[in-house]
């Protein structure tokens, strides 16, 4: 294969580190409807990076064209080098990717679901024991090694299939919606792999409809509608935050919560324990605030600090909730 | 291509897996051909016996029982009723009864005797277009020899009688079941076959699978090559099993070389799991695959391949329909090896059409599968 | 009328040797919204549809509605409302054409089949798209539709299983609002879930582990009663993470150490304080890191009870 001689390298320009990841300007539409427009992203080696939206906000297409199993419509991206619109060998073996839906082989056993992917991607026998075995050790699924796939919990079969994408040890590592249907314990225990992997300086890419989950990340990217609304660290992101959160306390709370639902600049309400929490544009912050006041309804209201949520949810009101950098 | 034999094997292995760890594949493969092929060898034959028959002797003379005992002596009719006006014959046709009738006119003997032709009539339940069909034959046959034993006279006047003597190459009997087996053989082959392959793919595309094979270093031509196996391998058991049941229990003559056979089902098989293949590429979903490898294969293998009806005889669409797919070729192949024991080079022109048809349904497979997960 | 909405007395569910539910015994009060949580396979929905009447208990007794689910399940059919995790709606039916289905399955007619219909449809905000195929609707609104169905004959008590899977933040808001709309009507709801961030909706959350309801309270209980300690986020200088990680977890007063992005999550011991905190950071050579107090979620609260429980198993 000669993938890697033939394209354009990117590290060919100023001579900068390359990037795992870069994608520049990449769009897809499926007929006629955009599912990412315009998508700009770099990745570093030694990065966890997230892709967070709800579904539908074009995460999996994003993935998909990053692994190259999807070719976009326009612009063009790397990884390790390696394009992504002609899917070359170098490529797939740059990437570990877990898809978000079951994907292995139910009726084959964890050992040979691992040996399986271990001959594709061409590991010599040495190689294949060696790793098969420290990934078995590390994911706790040794003991159950001869147990198939389809008779596995659904943190059990996660980690087999995170480490049949593990097995090539590539440079990248995708995840799509890794935690879905994962009770908390797996889910713990799957982060915590994450970080050692990212440690050992491998780049990291998942994707997450989960807000806390977000926060979990070194640099997160804020997907709707295909588009990057914001993207950074997650304690910057809640820095940059321009509007505010207040938590209230009410009495009647059922008829009044649509009533300040309706006020002016309120962008979300949400429960929080026996209060609610309301994210309000900052120019209406201040009136809001008298407003509630005023009302014999309201026990108290105190302002709080934005969690990661809020400022998504800000976002999806208002582009502008977050401050731009330079004017930072 | 390096490392091409390791993924071809390596997918080889586990689609053999997947293979036999459900008992529902190995039943499809090995276990309903054969079922198949009894309940078909049995229910399909074009042998017609036993045919009802209704006996209208008005004459009542020994002549007249002379020709029933003729009529009946064979096989072919069985006396279900005796009736004594033509009237009464109707009610039992359509009751379904009797589904031939030999009516005697009173004045059979008398004509007879005085050397004019006598009449029989043999009334004929048309509905059933095969049995009538070869009642009729029988009949003339039969009048044929009751005529020239009971009118020495009139044969002598006139002459030898001209005795049409037919002989059978190749098929002495004119069983059908030699005739049928081949060519139900081939309608087995090509419906396990496309069934078994239809599913694979769409199976990986709808589990989700799919999308984790193209993220690693396989090609699409391996996926193809490796999954083509393994199922080739259970295939050449179903086509040694079929052809066994068929010697064995139709007694299908073999005239030609089984190695010969056995190479040509090969090829036979290969056609038709490339084309289960494409169908599950190109439809990419399990219920719409299996449904789509049943009208596209077990219809043109029953009606366009030469089985049931010969191709020479159809309309100019349908013969070109039927010459663009493998079965037609398959069963003149096999027909020719099992029954007239031709040799390779009687088969050559058959066997390299069918090879076209895997190369050309192999590339369009390859082609299509890049598509197969957008 | 003091009898609880939904009452259940070691249920059980067997299927051939696997337990799905294992001695299952709670009470959901009248206008209470119980929140039932547990991974995938942890026995939320078999234990749902022996409630339905849809599946028969192995052992054990559920009385809903005042009703026997095994003795008379046309009564508790009659008295619940169902949403099921898959969608029940018809998509390629319009959004009243569903409704108009479902009154009609419930046995509704004349004036009150309309009344209620436009009932629904207002519920489900969708009284001016009401000729809309169901298909075309995003997958949030499609969910209040299904809820607003399950809810067309008003039954005093409603399941909901996993109805916000799939659905968009927003949307899940709303929906969860309509919810608890519904409760302060008097209507009682029990809702299965696996996002624990959902579950902080509930008046009280039910957590299942292989077939056992393994804790049962309040969602602040839960946290008080077993997350004990104070818990922090610390913010170490970039690249500095990993080393303070691995002293922390040696030191004794730190119940927990978690790395989260390129912060910390530490969890000590209730004694302690932030200043203890601060002269431990001094002590190990870390003194620059910032922290902040944190609140513990459902997460630490479902870690710890798995913990116990696991504990549990080997002490026996």
């Amino acid at each position: 294969m000669n993938a890697s001689r033939t394209d354009p390298d990117p590290t060919a320009d100023g001579g900068q580190t390359a990037h795992v990841v870069d994608l520049r300007g990449v769009c897809h539409s499926f007929s006629g409807t955009p599912a990412v427009t315009d998508l700009d992203l770099q990745l570093e080696s030694g990065e966890l990076y997230g892709l967070v939206g709800p579904d539908g906000a074009g995460k999996s297409t994003a993935i998909r064209m990053l692994t190259g199993l999807l070719a976009p419509d326009r612009g063009e991206g790397w990884v390790c080098g390696h394009s992504i619109r002609r899917p070359s060998r170098a490529l797939r073996q740059a990437i570990g990717y877990m898809p978000q839906q079951y994907s292995l082989y139910g009726d084959l056993s964890i050992d040979e679901n691992l040996d399986f992917f271990g001959h594709l991607f061409g590991l010599p026998r040495q190689q294949r024991r060696e790793r098969k075995s420290r990934l078995l050790s590390i994911t706790r699924l040794e003991p159950f090694r001869s147990r198939r796939a389809c008779d596995l919990s659904g943190g059990m079969y996660k980690k087999l299939a995170l480490s049949c994408a593990l097995l090539h040890q590539p440079r990248l590592l995708v995840l799509d919606e890794p935690t879905n249907g994962v009770d908390p314990v797996s889910r713990r225990e799957l982060w915590d792999l994450l970080y050692e992997f990212v440690d050992e300086g491998m780049a990291v890419l998942l994707s997450s409809p989960y807000m806390d989950e977000a926060a979990r990340c070194h640099r997160v990217g804020l997907l709707d509608r295909g588009r990057l609304l914001a993207e950074g660290e997650p304690t910057r992101l809640i820095e940059r935050f321009v509007h505010r959160t207040f938590l209230l306390r009410i009495t009647g709370r059922h008829q009044v919560e649509d009533l300040i639902g309706a006020q002016p600049g309120v962008l979300a309400l949400s429960p929080e324990g026996g209060d609610i929490r309301a994210v309000v544009r900052q120019p209406e912050a201040a009136g809001f605030r008298q407003w509630a006041t005023s009302h014999a309804f309201t026990v108290r209201i105190e302002p709080v600090a934005p969690t990661f949520e809020d400022v998504f949810l800000g976002l999806l009101k208002d582009p502008a909730a977050i401050e731009e950098r330079g004017g930072a | 291509m390096k490392g091409f034999l390791t993924r071809v094997t390596a997918i080889t292995v586990k689609e053999a897996a997947h293979i036999l760890r459900d008992p529902r594949v190995m039943i499809f493969a090995l276990v309903l051909p054969v079922l198949l092929l009894l309940l078909f060898g049995y229910a399909i034959s074009f042998d017609v016996d036993h045919i009802p028959l209704v006996v209208v002797d008005q004459d009542q003379t020994n002549a007249s029982r002379n020709l029933v005992e003729s009529f009946t002596s064979g096989d072919l009719f069985e006396i279900k009723a005796r009736r004594s006006t033509v009237d009464q014959v109707e009610p039992l046709f359509r009751s379904g009864l009797a589904r031939a009738a030999l009516v005697i006119p009173e004045e059979f003997t008398r004509r007879l005797a005085g050397g004019r032709e006598p009449s029989v009539q043999l009334l004929l339940d048309g509905s059933d277009n095969n049995t009538a069909t070869v009642a009729l034959g029988y009949a003339g046959v039969v009048a044929l020899e009751v005529s020239r034993r009971q009118m020495p006279t009139s044969l002598s006047r006139e002459g030898a009688p001209i005795s049409a003597q037919i002989r059978t190459f190749f098929n002495p009997g004119l069983r059908s079941s030699a005739f049928i087996v081949p060519g139900l053989t081939a309608v087995i082959l090509t419906m396990i076959a496309t069934m078994l392959t239809a599913l694979t793919v769409s199976r990986e595309i709808e589990q989700g699978s799919m999308e984790q094979l193209f993220t690693t270093p396989v090609s699409r031509l391996e996926i193809v090559v490796g999954k083509v196996c393994p199922y080739f391998l259970l295939g050449l058991v179903a086509v040694l099993l079929v052809l066994t049941a068929g010697v064995a229990m139709f007694s299908v003559p073999v005239a030609g070389s089984l190695w010969l056979l056995f190479g040509v089902s090969a090829l036979f098989l290969l056609a038709m799991f490339i084309q289960g293949l494409f169908i599950s590429v190109a439809t990419r979903r399990q219920a719409l695959a299996s449904q789509l490898a049943f009208i596209t294969t077990m219809l043109p293998a029953l009606l366009l391949s030469g089985f049931v009806f010969p191709i020479d005889n159809m309309p100019w669409p349908l013969q070109f329909l039927a010459r663009a797919l493998p079965p037609s070729y398959f069963i003149h192949a096999i027909r020719a090896v099992l029954l007239r024991g031709n040799g390779v080079e009687a088969i050559l022109r058959d066997s390299l059409a069918i090879l076209l048809f895997f190369g050309v349904f192999l590339l369009l497979t390859v082609r299509r599968f890049r598509r197969a997960l957008n | 009328m003091n009898r609880p909405a939904i009452s259940v007395d070691g249920l059980t569910r067997r299927f051939g040797r696997f337990v799905a539910v294992d001695g299952v015994s709670f009470e959901v009060s009248k206008g209470e919204i119980f929140g039932y949580l547990g991974a995938n396979g942890a026995g939320k929905s078999t234990t749902i549809r022996m409630l339905c009447g849809l599946l028969r208990p192995s052992a054990g007794r559920a009385v809903v509605n005042g009703h026997d689910v095994v003795k008379h399940t046309w009564e508790v059919k009659r008295s619940i409302g169902y949403m099921s995790q898959k969608f029940s709606l018809y998509l390629d039916l319009t959004v009243q054409e569903n409704l108009q289905f479902f009154a009609g399955a419930y046995g509704l007619r004349g004036q009150l089949l309309s009344q209620r219909l436009e009932h629904a449809l207002e519920l489900a905000l969708l009284t001016d798209r009401r000729n809309v195929l169901t298909g075309a609707l995003p997958g949030g609104i499609r969910q209040r539709l299904a809820l607003a169905s399950a809810l067309l004959h008003q039954p005093p008590i409603v399941f909901l299983d996993e109805p916000t899977a799939g659905v968009s933040p927003d949307a899940r808001r709303a929906f969860w609002r309509t919810i608890r709309q519904l409760a302060h009507e008097g209507t009682t709801l029990f809702v299965t879930t696996h996002t624990l961030d959902e579950a902080e909706h509930c008046h009280r959350v039910g957590l299942m582990a292989e077939g056992r309801l393994v804790a049962l309270d309040t969602p602040a209980e839960l946290k008080r009663r077993h997350v004990p300690g104070a818990l922090f986020t610390l913010h170490p200088a970039g690249g500095r993470s990993k080393e303070l990680l691995a002293k922390l977890r040696q030191l004794e007063g730190v119940l927990e150490a978690q790395p989260f992005g390129h912060r910390l999550h530490l969890r000590i011991a209730a004694e302690r304080d932030e200043a203890w905190l601060a002269s431990l950071l001094e002590q190990v050579g870390f003194g620059e890191v910032g922290f902040d107090r944190t609140e513990p979620t459902l997460e630490d609260v479902f870690l710890q009870v798995a913990k116990e429980g696991a504990a549990a198993t080997e002490g026996r």
